[in-house]
Parts: structure tokens; sequence; C-alpha cells
């Protein structure tokens, strides 16, 4: 196990690599001036001091080594677009926010979407069933903006019980403030995590050892709790590590809603604005985070499903 | 049996978390703090409230609070709160006032500032005229690249500083901007520039302190270093959340200053802007533009206020390709702007009759009341010269950037253009690259283009020139490809007329050769910008956007609900 995780550590650095290369190449492709940030012209003296102050007046290759050397020194520069910030805030300061926005998002799926689907799949096409698949359908087809819109609404606006926006900013800090968002956030996965279950339970059901499990006269209990759920939890796994990572970088709309200070704005005004420094350390910091929920993905199939353990 | 199990399980997992959600939502629920009686309430009271405490709601995130540096609104808004610039304008007629400058002399392109003695910095060190001094030269060095040097550009050795690539330090001495004695500043310009002193109002003229600046480097700006000389302090500030300004009790004028406390929020989201006004978090927004699908609504409460703005939304018209004058006029005539203003924009903003904004100082006399630029159109007329037109395009392509609203103002301009028998083909661009693609000079493929021009400072020909020739190619803003001698000459002429009334005349003249009877029309200015905002009857009285963006927190008192 420790090899394999040593492997794919070490693999990470070409990914990383790649992915600053192929950043860098499509912020350079889309053109524009990232100084220029209004209908109102940079004069050239003001461009030039800035373009050697950033610099970008050297040739791509040089400006590409600056790039991968900043990642690895883990030192970003200042921003482009936001004169007077460091792009390293944004990681250290308001990454952080994301983190919390998507774990709590990913809270309410697992604590509602797992349940749900399990209770799905212990009475299919019971009312039951039926109701879990309609909300799981909704959650599906609902944007999550609009669910937002709408949770502010009767939530915040009509009947006051939380504020409409805002975050609390300390890393362990809560309040009632993240309820909006993160279940907003949450309604996706929880959606997926119920159909994902449902599906998988069914289809454990018809298995030849749930059958042979029964017939040794197992309690029904023990059946469901051992033998079905746990092999059942295989597939949610598998989506639960790409679908972290989605949601503690994908969260851009619903940061955005609720005036939540996470990356979010950032990377959305960094590409806006060509601020290549700010969307270079976002890109690499999004595809650890991919990474490593990847990794934690492959070290659990390993406990759950025995099989790939004999593998490795 | 079974099934009881599982949903007495989720029956209690539900009434816990919607638990919480209640318990902690009643804890929180007292962010209202002066007035949260948004709704019915008609009038103000008139009391000032025992508490002096607001919160407002920014549109945007200051990225620093370093006047050197900043480029934003929001940015400019704070600082000019947090500090005591030489003069101000006023908010109504926009003339310069005495703030810490207690006077001023001018002597042909010789400017001197007497500053008052009472001025002090939040750690009690007085405000002298050296540290504007070093503050203008800091803006001016090549190594801070900040993006609004150009606006000290007009102080002599200025450019020639901004721009070395050696010998700096003795260029650096050579820009004439000089603190004679601790209270007086003395300023050099390349030449007689009777703007100058409204443009000192700008924050970019701050003064920043030296010890701190050089103590903390781009560190100085955060809430435990910084040192400001201002009405207000920064308290707290948290990026993309919240930003606290609190009364500076040390402030030479306090007494004048009734708020005890600012709080900040920065909400940039504008259905959520409203939401948290209309659910009584905050107390007034900061203009920054209100969604346009609650427009309609928003009009009929009583909270809304809208303020006029110095800017200016116009199409563009590329000349090379639009090159016919007739063509162009029938184009301007052809568009009913009531209709774009009233039903499709719905900000309340002003349809435009010359690219001069109302509310600019010499408005009256500027009187850009264009006979191409009826508010409501005039299709007969426009058919009639249309008609006249040698080779006219029977298609035309119309460009704009992406941001919400553009899109719907074509639409509107496409089918009033149909009328002429022109087929308009519309196409949006990401801002960048959009602006890239205007040039100047612009892409051929631009035969008209949407732009606006937001001004920096309260002097008409700050719009006017932009429209001066692009020669050479790509030195100005001119994305129309119109170039005439005459007009050219007319804005060097304004540019050294330091007389105010027959600046506004020569601005007259300029305007009439863009949009008179027989004006080269290379754009047709469609409306005239404002700020709606919304704020609440504990602050509407004395709560003011000014045209320049400016909120003067000095001046506001919160009133008894």
């Amino acid at each position: 196990m420790a090899a394999f995780i040593i492997r794919r550590l070490i693999w990470t650095i070409p990914v990383i690599l790649l992915v600053i290369l192929m950043t860098f190449v499509m912020m350079k492709q889309i053109g524009g001036n990232p100084f220029r940030r209004s209908e109102r012209p940079v004069p050239p003296q003001v461009q030039e001091n800035l373009e050697r102050k950033f610099g970008l007046d050297q040739p791509w290759w040089q400006q590409y080594i600056t790039y991968v050397k900043n990642t690895f020194t883990f030192d970003f520069g200042p921003s482009l677009s936001a004169p007077g910030r460091d792009v390293n805030d944004y990681v250290t300061e308001q990454f952080p926010r994301s983190i919390k926005l998507g774990i709590l998002a990913f809270i309410w799926a697992v604590l509602l979407g797992l349940p749900a689907g399990i209770i799905a799949a212990l009475r299919p096409n019971s009312f039951w069933d039926y109701g879990v698949m309609f909300f799981s359908n909704v959650g599906f087809a609902i944007p999550s903006f609009l669910v937002a819109t709408l949770l502010i609404y009767y939530f915040a606006v009509k009947f006051s019980l939380v504020p409409t926006s805002g975050w609390p900013l300390g890393v362990w800090e809560l309040d009632s403030r993240v309820l909006l968002p993160s279940f907003a956030l949450g309604l996706l996965p929880m959606a997926y995590f119920a159909r994902l279950v449902r599906g998988s339970m069914l289809e454990t059901f018809q298995q030849d050892y749930v059958r042979t499990a029964r017939a040794k006269g197992l309690r029904y209990r023990r059946v469901v709790g051992v033998h079905v759920l746990r092999n059942s939890l295989i597939p949610v796994v598998t989506a639960a590590g790409p679908l972290l990572g989605f949601l503690v970088t994908g969260a851009f709309v619903i940061e955005f809603i609720f005036g939540i200070p996470g990356i979010g704005k950032g990377f959305i005004d960094g590409v806006r604005n060509r601020d290549y420094a700010l969307v270079m350390a976002l890109t690499v910091l999004l595809s650890v985070v991919i990474i490593f929920a990847n990794l934690i993905v492959d070290i659990l199939y390993g406990i759950l499903d025995p099989r790939t353990r004999a593998r490795t | 049996m079974r099934r009881k199990t599982w949903l007495l399980l989720l029956a209690s997992l539900v009434a816990v978390l919607s638990l919480g959600a209640a318990g902690c939502g009643g804890d929180d629920d007292d962010g209202g703090e002066a007035g949260q009686d948004t709704g019915a309430a008609t009038d103000g009271g008139g009391q000032p409230a025992a508490e002096q405490v607001m919160t407002v709601a920014w549109g945007a995130d200051p990225p620093a609070l370093d006047p050197g540096i900043a480029e934003d609104t929001t940015s400019s808004n704070i600082l000019l709160n947090l500090m005591d610039p030489l003069v101000k304008l006023n908010p109504d007629t926009l003339e310069a006032e005495p703030a810490l400058a207690e006077s001023w002399d001018v002597e042909g392109p010789l400017v001197t500032f007497h500053l008052r003695e009472d001025g002090t910095w939040t750690n009690g060190d007085p405000v002298t005229a050296a540290d504007f001094e070093y503050a203008w030269k800091r803006v001016l060095d090549p190594e801070l690249a900040s993006g609004y040097s150009y606006q000290l550009g007009g102080i002599k050795g200025a450019a020639e500083y901004n721009s070395c690539e050696s010998n700096c330090a003795a260029l650096r001495d050579k820009v004439m901007v000089t603190a004679v004695d601790d209270y007086t500043l003395e300023v050099e310009l390349t030449s007689e520039q009777p703007w100058f002193i409204q443009q000192a109002s700008h924050h970019v003229f701050l003064p920043v302190h030296q010890a701190t600046v050089e103590e903390f480097g781009a560190q100085w700006t955060e809430p435990q270093n910084i040192v400001t000389n201002g009405p207000f302090m920064l308290e707290s500030f948290e990026h993309e959340a919240n930003i606290d300004l609190v009364k500076n009790p040390d402030w030479r004028d306090a007494d004048s200053v009734s708020l005890d406390r600012i709080n900040g929020r920065i909400i940039i989201d504008g259905v959520t802007r409203v939401q948290a006004f209309e659910a009584g978090e905050v107390d007034a927004l900061d203009g920054a533009g209100l969604p346009p699908e609650e427009i309609e609504r928003l009009k009929t409460e009583p909270y809304y206020e809208q303020y006029p703005a110095l800017g200016t939304y116009y199409y563009g018209f590329n000349t090379k390709n639009i090159s016919d004058i007739k063509e162009r006029q029938a184009l301007s005539l052809a568009i009913n702007r009531k209709i774009i203003t009233d039903n499709i924009d719905r900000t309340g903003r002003d349809q435009a009759t010359g690219m001069t904004p109302k509310g600019m100082p010499g408005f009256d006399v500027i009187n850009p009341d264009s006979e191409w630029l009826p508010p409501e159109g005039d299709m007969e007329r426009a058919q009639e010269i249309y008609a006249e037109v040698a080779n006219p395009h029977s298609q035309i392509n119309l460009f704009h950037n992406d941001a919400p609203g553009h899109k719907e103002i074509a639409v509107a301009v496409q089918d009033q253009w149909s009328e002429l028998g022109v087929q308009t083909t519309i196409k949006a661009q990401e801002w960048a690259q959009f602006l890239e693609f205007l040039g100047p000079p612009p892409n051929d493929e631009v035969d008209v283009y949407r732009l606006g021009w937001i001004y920096d400072f309260p002097d008409a020909l700050n719009g006017l020139e932009v429209f001066i020739c692009d020669d050479p190619p790509g030195s100005t803003n001119n994305s129309t490809n119109w170039c005439e001698p005459e007009y050219d000459a007319l804005v060097d002429e304004a540019r050294a007329t330091p007389d105010e009334d027959a600046r506004w005349e020569i601005y007259g003249q300029l305007e009439d050769l863009m949009f008179g009877p027989d004006g080269g029309l290379p754009i047709t200015p469609i409306m005239w910008y404002t700020y709606p905002n919304l704020e609440n009857d504990a602050v509407r009285d004395t709560f003011f956007i000014s045209p320049l963006d400016q909120i003067d927190f000095t001046k506001v008192v919160v009133q008894e609900g």
C-alpha cells in the first residue's frame, strides 16, 4: 500500500506540470490585456511599467519557467487584476472557506442521500421508493442557483430564520449562515447518492452470496447491514472522490449567490481579467485537490473491496 | 417494523437539523441594527438615533486600500472616507472645496496648496506637505507600476520619472512637487491646467504615511498596520466578506461626523444584495447596480433612490465602414432611445442627446441637444435620409460585450434599424477580447460597437477628448476611425483655457462638431448613466451618491425609526 501511495504521489508532479502548461497555453491563446479593466485605455507608459513588474515583457518560455518555479515554491506573487493583493492570499485565506463549503455540502449529501437511497432500495416500488426517486430527479434537474435563490427568499427574507448571505470566516467556525449554501450545493450529490445507492443495493440483492446468506438463516438486518450495504458502497465511494473534488472546486455559483468569500470569484475574475498568476495558482490548487480525492478513493477501495487489495 | 425504524431515524435527523437551523437563526437575526423598518413606514422621523451605526452593502471587493495603486470605485470610495484629501468636490456642484488644504493659489502653471495645521495621522504624527510629496512621487515610481500614474502626468517631470529606465533617482528629484515647508506644497505643472485643483480630489492624490509604507511594504494596508488621516478608520477587513470602519475621534473635524461605525458587507451578487437589504440586514447599497429583472418592482418601493452619474452609453460607428455621413445620420435617427431606457434598460437612465451627460458642470452651456439624437427617434426622417445614401449597407455587424443588458438593447436597435431595411448581425464578445477587437484601430468586421464612458473627473473634456484623431494608430481610445483636425485643434484650445465659461463654450463647439447639423456623428450616444440604489428610512435623508460614485459618510446621520 505504501509503495502504491508513493508511486501515485510521484505521478502528481508530471500531471501538475502538464496542467500548468495547458493552462498557460490556453490563457495566452485567448488574448486580451490583463491591465485594461475598463473602457479607458492604458497609457503606453503605464502598460510598460506593469508588464515589467509582472514579467510579461519576457519571452513566453521564461514566463512558463517562472510559473513552474512559483508553483513549486508556493509563491504565486502579486495578482495582476486586483492591484495590491497577493495570489497567496486567495490560497491561504479564501481556499479553506471553499473547502469548508464543499465538505459541508458533502455531509448533507451523505446524511440525507445515503439513507434515502437505502430506504428506496429496501422497499422498491413502494411509496417511499417513488418519493425518494422523485426528489432525486428534482435534485438533479433544478439548477443550484435556482434552489439557492428560493432558499434565500423563503428562509431568509420571508421567514427570517437565517441571514441571507455571509459566511463564518474562521476555519472551524460554524453558524446558521452555513445551512442554506451547503444544502443548496449538497442537493445534487444528495440526489446522485440516493440514486446510486438504490441502484447498487438492488443489484447486490440479486447476488448469489446474498441469497446464500439468507438461506443460511441470517437475520435480515445482518444481511442488509453487512453483506448488501458494504458491497453496495463501492460505486458510491468511486463517485464520492471526484464528487468531493467537484464540490470543493465547483461551487462558484453558490459562493457568488451567498456572498461566500471562497475562491470562486477569484477564479472567474482571474480568467476574465487575464490574471495569469491567479488562474495558474487556482488551477494547480484544484488539480491537487482532485488528484488527492482520487487517491483517497483508491485507498478506500482497498479497504472495502478485498479483491483490489489482493492485486496491489 | 423495519420501515418504522428508518422512518424514525430520518424524522429525528430532519428534526435535529431544522432545530439547529432555527436556533442559530434566532441568535443571528439581530443583524439589522439601526432601523429594520425597510417596509411600509414612509417618514424618517427626523430624530437622530442614539446609536449611530449603519451597515452598507458594497457591490465589489476593494482589492487594496492603497491610494497609489487602487483603480476600482469601491476602493476609491472607501479610501476617500478613510483619508483626508487636499480638496473635496461639492457633491452637488462638483466644485473643488477646501479639505486638508485650507486654500490654494494658482499662478499659471504654478499651484501652491496651503495645508491646515491640524491634520493628524492615526498614529499621532502631523500630516505635512512632505507626506504628499512622498506619496505623489511614489505613484510615479515605475516600480510601483501604478495604473493611475498618468493622473499625475500634468506635473512637470512626472512623465520622465514614470518612464525612466536608468538614472531614476535623479529624475525623481526633478518631479516638480515640493514641500516648501511643513504646510506648503508647491506644484509646477507642464502647462496651465485649469482642472488640476478638481483633479487633486482623486484618490491617487491622497497622502500616504511614509514610515508605515516603508516598514510594512505591500502589507501596509492591512488593518493592523494601516495609518490613515481621515474621518474614519479601518477596523477590520476580510476580502470578499466584510470591511468595517469606525469613527476617528481625533480627526480634525470629528465633531461634524455623526456615524460611529460603518459596517460594510461585501455582496457581489445583485440579487443577494437586494435580498440582504429587504431582509433588513443592510441599511443601504452602494449604487453598484440592481438586477434588471427586479428594477420594475423596486422602482415602486419607497426605499428606491436614483442618482445621476457622469457616464455615457453609446454606439460607435467604424467610419471606415459606415463612411457615408447620411447613413450614420439615418441610423442615429432611427434609434428610439425612450423605448430603450423605459422598456429595456429600466434603470431610470436619461436618453442621451449628446456626449456630455446631465450633471456635468457647465451642462447648460455645453447644451448637447442634437437633432440627430431625438429621444423618441424620427423614423420618417431616417428613412428619407437613408434613401439618399449612395451605397447603403444591407447588412451591419453590431458588436457588444457579453455583460448583462447589452444584448437586449442591441436587439431593440436591430429591430429599429430593420425598418430602414438594414439587416443587423449582433455579435457578442467576452470583455477582454472585445476590447482587443476594438483596437483602435478596430477590426474591419466592426461596423458598429457598444461602449460606455465613465468620467474620471467632472470636466466634459474627459469624455470629449476620447474622440481626437487616433494618430499614431493605437495612441487613443477612439475606435471610430473618425479624424477631424478641427476637432483636435479645439480640444487643444480647451486644454489651454483656464476660464471655465470660455471652456464650456468650446465644449459646446466640440459637441457641435460631432452632433451638430453638419456634425460627423462618429458615435451615437444612447443614454446617460444613473446609480439606482436602495436606502432605508434610517439613512435615506442623508445618504447620497455623488455623480462620481462617491459616498460621503461624514454627512450621514442615522435617524430614529
